[in-house]
């Protein structure tokens, strides 16, 4: 998933297990809310703040009716659970968000990110 | 059945309007409100019939918002909202409704309103949604219980971070800051060790006067004060910190 342009947010991710959630990018996942009624659906976005976005949706609200969502928008807020999906290698996706978080950091974006090597003098 | 006791008469929201959807219907748990205009803004989402009177909610008590095109579901597409409040939905009097008249049979679960804005150009509802999912993260919960997420300023460079740790100034106590020092700067320590021995012996010297004789000492453009001459005045000076 393409890491956040915001500082705050990649900080905020790095030093949570947000950024676990946001490698389920691509990913069907089913996501409990605080009201006992559930999503599945496709994770297109999560945030910082752990605001998820989902597409094609299978909903199921409380007392148990379902329907069906082109897409949803899930407040942080609001998400109790998130399961993950057995596919999915926890480990290895915090890894490379961790990575993905990094390359943004120290080489990433137009002058953004601390400079590795310093500027070759004007002859 | 009676008005909707909670529309009131506002203007528009005139400022950071994200999306503004004309001919749209809001529809309250079932019950059509009138056919209006949504106004996706920055700091709240409003409804406003074309009456001019509607009503608006307060991003953080909204749970979730959604595209539905589930005709069986709904028979017409909308932008579902699901808000964490109670709406009442006929014009109530004062006295409070008397027990088991509650429509919830569980009244110990959170309220829940659930609004669908129906519009007439149902190619519009993208563009709702995605108004709606910018202005939402505009408003992260503020009751968030993790109070680590305190991340303003500067990214945390954890290399940085830990290179910094030399240059953390600290005080040595007079072995340590000895062994610290390189050949060039024990050189400089024993030179400056030998002009306060030399000072001891002078008789022109006072703390920090400079006689013809001291200024040749330092020939080398060196400025030391030179302490008071008292011999050993320092040795037993207290050096643990």
């Amino acid at each position: 998933m393409e890491v956040s342009h915001s500082v705050k947010e990649r900080t905020i991710a790095e030093n949570s297990l947000v950024i676990l959630l946001q490698g389920l990018h691509g990913h069907v996942t089913t996501v409990d809310l605080r009201d006992e009624s559930t999503a599945t659906g496709r994770v297109t976005n999560v945030d910082a703040f752990m605001n998820m976005r989902l597409a094609e949706v299978t909903f199921t609200d409380r007392q148990g009716t379902v329907s069906h969502l082109d897409e949803i928008f899930v407040t942080g807020r609001n998400v109790r659970y998130v399961h993950i999906p057995d596919e999915v290698d926890i480990r290895a996706t915090i890894e490379r968000q961790l990575q993905a978080i990094h390359r943004v950091r120290y080489f990433g974006g137009r002058d953004k990110g601390r400079k590795e090597f310093p500027r070759a003098k004007h002859k | 059945g009676g008005a909707m006791s909670f529309l009131k008469r506002f203007p528009p929201p005139a400022e950071g309007v994200r999306h503004q959807q004309p001919d749209t219907e809001a529809v309250l748990a079932g019950r059509s409100l009138g056919t209006g205009t949504l106004y996706i803004a920055e700091s709240r989402l409003s409804w406003l019939e074309n009456s001019g009177v509607g009503f608006s909610l307060d991003y953080p008590t909204i749970s979730l918002h959604a595209v539905s095109r589930d005709l069986n579901a709904y028979p017409w597409e909308h932008l579902y909202v699901m808000v964490n409040a109670k709406f009442e939905e006929e014009e109530t009097k004062e006295a409070p409704m008397a027990e088991g008249e509650e429509e919830d049979s569980d009244d110990d679960v959170e309220p829940i309103a659930e609004f669908r804005f129906v519009p007439s150009d149902k190619s519009a509802l993208e563009a709702m949604f995605s108004a709606m999912c910018e202005c939402q993260a505009l408003h992260p919960d503020p009751e968030d219980e993790d109070s680590d997420n305190d991340y303003e300023g500067e990214e945390y460079d954890v290399e940085a971070h830990e290179l910094e740790q030399g240059d953390i100034p600290t005080f040595y106590t007079y072995e340590e800051g000895l062994s610290h020092l390189t050949a060039e700067g024990q050189a400089t320590l024993e030179r400056l060790e030998g002009m306060l021995a030399q000072s001891v012996s002078s008789q022109y010297n006072m703390a920090g006067v400079r006689t013809e004789d001291s200024i040749r000492e330092f020939e080398d453009g060196m400025e030391v004060d030179i302490a008071p001459a008292v011999a050993g005045q320092f040795e037993d000076a207290e050096v643990d910190h």
